[in-house]
């Protein structure tokens, strides 16, 4: 056994961890967070994505020891002051369907428009393109996505 | 009519934002306690063979194992239609994944190595894996006992052969039909299996309590339909319905892979052999693919008889089922596309054979679309060909024949009213159909595409739906049904309508997805039909639930009943205008009279429907008679691509569809079903593409190679239409959509690849590697087909 | 699904501790930095390490510098942190327009190049660029240091001339010397991220001289040297475009596989030469599609 220590969703956890665990069963298993999830196990489908050190990244390709000492953050961290303005719009444009894909989604959206707060529909869908959705056929999603980059403000 | 204030509109999902925020919680996502329990399947490697013994010993001795499960600890069978599967494989096994054994153990990592200590003997028997071998003189028989097996009444299997249905449709006389006919086309095409890729696998909780209850969290669209086939495989051990329950929280995506029992019974048996704890059975992405359902392969042989001036006089259609090696389900969706096979054309001239057949493929089953999806590819190939070999234009072809209401169906029943036509000229229109457009690039050419569906939801006779309503004191309200929510929107459409009784926005409605303790009875959410059906049943509950309010009021103040009137939540009277009574003030604690005593009762109510003017019953050798469908939902659409001729690739420049729903209950969530199952239809059509090796062993069950469509893979435009031509018997007229939208994409797709570079592609997927090698090559008609790979 | 098998974990704090567990572990040790590959290969079953090195704590491996003449990418640097890099994109565009071709904006947060070098699959992306650049591989041991032309760097499928002691310290590129126009064309099934079925690098540099690489049509990536030598010296016109796409099928020696026929490989090939040929020289001339635009 390992003991990691690491940032997750702004507070400090520290935990024994196995070498061989994953992050994404220790996020969800041991500490709780419950909103990556597993879809394929190997990077193939988005969602399981993380945030680590602000940067998207499949917790399913991770080992949990890896990240002792940086910080995660997963949807749970970006919801519990409220929505964001970004999710308002989703709620606006019924952008998901089942929903499972929603938390992976979500998290690359936040790492990729902090990087580019005013990008073109075309960036955004590349942005997105390693976040499988099989119900919404992408267009409501991008839909709220352009819609929240016309209005928001600065 | 009244103006409508809440059906028909474009109302905010009330689901969104738990699925937003990460809140919304799915099986895997529910804390179970440390006494959980985890189980790893033991498979089998080969396709067909005989189990001569199995030695566990070895895997029950590392440390943390709790239990080896095998066949012969269950040795009982399941199935929705046909009981032809064992929970774990009994003597043989039929492909390659199959079940033979389990371990479950205190942490997965135990479970997954002692998995790999049992050891299973095994002797290989002789293969079959393609539907037109299989039912050969001297194939390998898969079922010895087909004979034997329990079935539906409608199913008509051949013992001692491989077919385990065959639906015959006879109309008119076929070869009147053809001698008729100036023109007779035949041809053959190809579909292979795809598959349903929710982002969810499959998964499933159970725990048998040391007093004999047993629970299950399941992920699935079926949770009565699998709490009555779990207790009735396990009832040998005293399991009755009443004492199995069915949890079902959110489920991401179904599309008919999670319709039924598949893994569930698998996690049920466990749990009852580790009595007192939970046990978890989470498929992995690649047992998703093939320890499920897959979609069918079909081989389709079409005959078409037509006159000069376009007159359909015959059509003779064979489709040959690849169902695997297990048809439970699956012989259903051969059953209803054999009934259904003509596509919405009216002809008076009618043969049609549909087989379901046993390979030991991996077992197949429901896909969004039943069948439909499947066979339409070719009929709609077909007719656009036809219509081009007597030089009349394919949508005026289509116009000419399409099915109108009252028209006879293949089985002899009317066709219901339908917006086929409206559907036709709208999407003709959106495309500009018949203008040619020229690409810009001259390695280019753009074409399109055109065709029409229908689909029937296909169903026993006497499904029936049931929703309970109940108010709370603030006048807020609880909607308690087993329709699932598997992306569609059923949540919302139900509060919409319940909302439209009530006259109480969808603000204060919540409605409860399925805990079959709890939650009343539906069959199951598939066939397109939960939106018509549970909407009936909500509807009918928010009536009660309304007389009873009127009731009250009236008893309260001497107000004629039939006076009162709901409007924004509050009790009104035509009599009375200066009266009016918020229901917060008197749903749960009644009204107080001038004397003090009170009037009063708890509003609940519970609404039903219950199909009664149904039956399957039909002539075995021609299916007339009887009445198996309750309606059709049809629509159009057209597609305008882009071919690379060097290349093959295609670029998707505009997709247009046309549904009509009978009524959209809510015009987003429809308009969206449409641009999903569009996307989801196009994939299937251009480059999903399952393979096998030549025993059997799916090649791809991985995203890798599997590819399913991306945001960088959408079509540049998406137009939804919605018509609305009212179902007499749904809710506020609507029926159901939700399946259709990808059933045109592959016939539109072939069309349109012909219409701009002249190659026909008759066996999907339309890959652009297929169509570059046909071009390279001079071939108009290639026949590439890669399923099983040599 | 959870790895079973176990390991031991390290991460070394500096390059000398890195070389001492290599050293002690030899071929039970991988070497682990974006985990992209080597966990999917464990949970696969196709690696039982006894000692996972996770070597994101070395400070020198992450560098991305550029020295005027040679771009060194340390073997941590991730794919996006290459796509990132304005020098990169200016200097080095074959480079930076097949590494934007690799998965997606997750992957690429985590992937490194180094690791996909190490990797060796025939479909590797970045083997077509560095082989083109001559870039040479830095490799390190006990021993002390060696340097491996990127040519002479592959062997086979997953195989590498890295000893069992040996890590990948970085890579070098060295800045073509005259002015150029490059393009990397890449064959997917669709248009969302895929692993290449033909992967074809093309520099075209100022009097003619021309580089052409391949991926995922052989056992290992690999320069196309013939069609080079008829290329060489002569300015592209439309008849020598048709002579070096003969020569397609002497250089290349693809398979049939559930990605691709074999047939549709080597067709495939001949259009992106041409494409790519073209649009090399477009680009070179300030022309064209635009880096990083699909040419097919």
């Amino acid at each position: 056994m390992n003991k990691i220590s690491f940032m997750l969703n702004g507070e400090k956890v520290s935990l024994y961890v196995e070498p061989n665990d994953l992050l994404l069963d220790v996020l969800r298993d041991k500490l709780g967070d419950k909103s990556p999830k597993y879809g394929c196990g190997r990077g193939d489908c988005g969602t399981c994505t993380v945030l680590l050190n602000g940067k998207s990244v499949r917790s399913c390709l991770i080992l949990a020891v890896e990240v002792d000492g940086q910080e995660i953050m997963t949807l749970e961290g970006l919801s519990k002051n409220g929505l964001t303005d970004l999710q308002k719009y989703f709620i606006k444009h019924s952008s998901f369907q089942c929903g499972f894909c929603a938390p992976g989604m979500i998290v690359s959206l936040e790492e990729f428009l902090k990087k580019n707060p005013k990008p073109d529909e075309e960036e955004v869908k590349e942005a997105i393109s390693g976040n499988l959705c099989r119900c919404t056929g992408y267009v409501p999603i991008i839909r709220a996505v352009m819609d929240y980059v016309k209005n928001r403000g600065g | 009519m009244e103006e409508l204030k809440f059906v028909g509109k474009e109302i905010q999902r009330i689901d969104e934002k738990e699925k937003i925020t990460g809140a919304a919680r799915y099986v895997d996502d529910i804390n179970f306690g440390p006494d959980l329990l985890y189980a790893e399947i033991v498979e089998s490697p080969h396709p067909h063979a005989l189990i001569k013994k199995i030695d566990t010993s070895e895997a029950e001795k590392v440390e943390g194992v709790v239990k080896v499960v095998t066949g012969k600890d269950f040795p009982y069978k399941f199935g929705l239609y046909m009981k032809d599967r064992y929970i774990f494989a009994q003597d043989r096994v039929r492909f390659i994944g199959e079940q033979v054994a389990a371990v479950v153990a205190r942490d997965p990592k135990i479970a997954q190595k002692a998995a790999k200590l049992v050891k299973v003997e095994y002797e290989p028997l002789p293969t079959v894996f393609d539907p037109l071998e299989a039912i050969k003189e001297g194939a390998p028989i898969i079922h010895p006992e087909l004979g034997q097996y329990s079935h539906v009444p409608w199913f008509f299997p051949k013992g001692g052969s491989n077919i385990a249905h065959h639906r015959k449709v006879r109309r008119g006389d076929i070869e009147k039909g053809f001698k008729e006919a100036d023109y007779v086309f035949e041809d053959t095409y190809k579909i292979p299996r795809f598959a349903h890729c929710c982002m969810e696998t499959h998964i499933s909780v159970g725990y048998y309590d040391l007093s004999g209850r047993l629970t299950l969290y399941n992920s699935s669209q079926s949770p009565h339909v699998q709490k009555s086939l779990i207790a009735d495989a396990l009832s040998a051990l005293g399991i009755s319905e009443k004492d199995v329950r069915v949890i079902t929280p959110y489920v991401g995506g179904g599309f008919g892979g999670k319709a039924g029992v598949t893994m569930e019974v698998i996690a049920a048996a466990l749990a009852v052999a580790c009595k007192g704890h939970p046990v978890k059975v989470r498929w992995r992405r690649d047992q998703e693919f093939y320890n499920t359902y897959m979609r069918q392969q079909v081989i389709s042989k079409l005959k078409v008889g037509v006159k000069k001036d376009g007159t359909i006089t015959a059509f003779q259609i064979e489709n040959f089922w690849d169902a695997g090696p297990y048809v439970e389900y699956g012989a259903n969706v051969v059953n209803a596309s054999g009934l259904s096979a003509t596509g919405p054309y009216r002809i008076p001239n009618i043969k049609i054979d549909s087989y379901c057949i046993y390979t030991n493929l991996p077992a197949a089953g429901p896909y969004r679309g039943f069948g439909y999806s499947e066979m339409l590819f070719s009929v709609e190939s077909h007719m656009t060909r036809v219509a081009k070999a007597i030089g009349m234009d394919p949508v005026e072809f289509r116009r000419k024949n399409a099915i109108r209401e009252g028209d006879p169906l293949a089985y002899g029943a009317p066709m219901n009213p339908n917006g086929l036509l409206e559907s036709i000229d709208k999407v003709s229109e959106e495309i500009e159909w018949g203008k040619k457009e020229e690409s810009k690039d001259p390695n280019k050419a753009i074409g399109k595409g055109f065709a029409i569906f229908w689909k029937a939801p296909a169903m026993p006779p006497n499904v029936s739906t049931t929703a309970f309503l109940k108010f709370s004191g603030d006048g807020s309200v609880n909607i308690l049904v087993s329709g699932m929510e598997i992306g569609q929107g059923y949540l919302t459409a139900m509060a919409q309508i319940a909302a439209e009784i009530l006259t109480i926005p969808v603000e204060k409605i919540r409605v409860e997805l399925p805990d079959t303790d709890r939650n009343p009875y539906h069959w199951q959410t598939v066939a397109s039909h939960v939106t018509w059906a549970s909407g009936n049943a909500v509807k009918r509950a928010a009536i009660e639930a309304r007389e009873k309010i009127f009731d009250v009021v009236s008893r309260a103040y001497y107000f004629n009943k039939d006076s009162l009137y709901l409007e924004n939540g509050k009790v009104k009277c035509k009599t009375k205008p200066d009266f009016e009574l918020d229901l917060k003030d008197f749903v749960i604690n009644g009204i107080m009279k001038e004397d003090g005593y009170y009037v009063g009762q708890n509003i609940v109510a519970s609404g039903q429907f219950f199909v009664e003017f149904a039956s399957a019953l039909q002539d075995p050798e021609t299916s007339q008679g009887g009445h198996p469908n309750v309606h059709y939902t049809v629509g159009a659409a057209a597609i305008k691509l882009e071919v690379d001729k060097q290349t093959g690739k295609i670029r998707i420049l505009k997709v247009v569809e046309a549904i009509d729903c009978g009524k959209a209950i809510n015009p987003v969530n429809v308009k969206d079903q449409m641009i999903g199952g569009l996307l989801q239809g196009l994939a299937t059509a251009l480059y999903e593409d399952m393979r096998f090796d030549k025993n059997g062993k799916i090649l791809n069950p991985n995203f890798t190679d599997y590819k399913i469509p991306t945001s960088l893979d959408i079509p540049e435009e998406v137009v939804p239409i919605i018509v609305e031509v009212p179902q007499p018997d749904g809710p506020y007229g609507a029926r159901g959509m939700a399946e259709h939208p990808m059933i045109p994409a592959a016939p539109m797709v072939a069309d349109a690849v012909e219409d701009a570079v002249g190659v026909r592609i008759k066996a999907l997927p339309v890959t652009a590697e297929k169509i570059a090698l046909a071009l390279a090559k001079g071939e108009k008609e290639p026949d590439y087909y890669w399923h099983i790979m040599k | 699904m959870a790895i079973a098998h176990l390991f031991e974990y390290y991460k070394p704090k500096n390059l000398d501790e890195l070389v001492e567990l290599l050293f002690r572990y030899k071929s039970k040790a991988r070497i682990l930095s974006g985990g992209t590959d080597l966990i999917v290969r464990i949970k696969d079953g196709f690696e039982f390490p006894e000692v996972v090195i996770d070597i994101k704590g070395i400070k020198e491996l992450s560098e991305l510098k550029f020295d005027g003449k040679n771009l060194f990418i340390g073997a941590t640097v991730t794919f996006n942190e290459i796509i990132e890099n304005d020098i990169v994109k200016e200097k080095y565009p074959l480079l930076w327009e097949s590494a934007k071709s690799v998965a997606s904006m997750g992957i690429r947060n985590r992937a490194t190049l180094a690791g996909n070098i190490c990797s060796a699959v025939p479909s590797l992306d970045s083997g077509p660029s560095l082989l083109i650049y001559e870039a040479e591989v830095i490799l390190r041991s006990k021993e002390g240091e060696r340097k491996v032309n990127m040519n002479e760097f592959f062997l086979g499928p997953r195989k590498t001339v890295l000893k069992e002691d040996e890590f990948v310290y970085g890579v070098n590129v060295p800045l073509p010397n005259k002015k150029n126009g490059s393009s990397y064309v890449k064959l997917g099934r669709y248009n969302g991220e895929d692993l290449a079925q033909v992967g074809l690098g093309i520099l075209v540099l100022e009097g003619n001289e021309y580089r052409i690489a391949h991926c995922a049509v052989g056992p290992v990536a690999a320069r196309a040297r013939k069609i080079e030598k008829l290329l060489n010296g002569k300015p592209l016109s439309d008849s020598l475009i048709e002579d070096a796409k003969k020569l397609i099928e002497e250089e290349i020696s693809p398979i049939t596989d559930v990605r691709a026929t074999k047939e549709y490989r080597i067709h495939m090939a001949k259009v992106m030469l041409e494409r790519g040929l073209k649009a090399a020289v477009d680009r070179m001339n300030g022309k064209g599609t635009p880096y990083g635009e699909k040419l097919i």
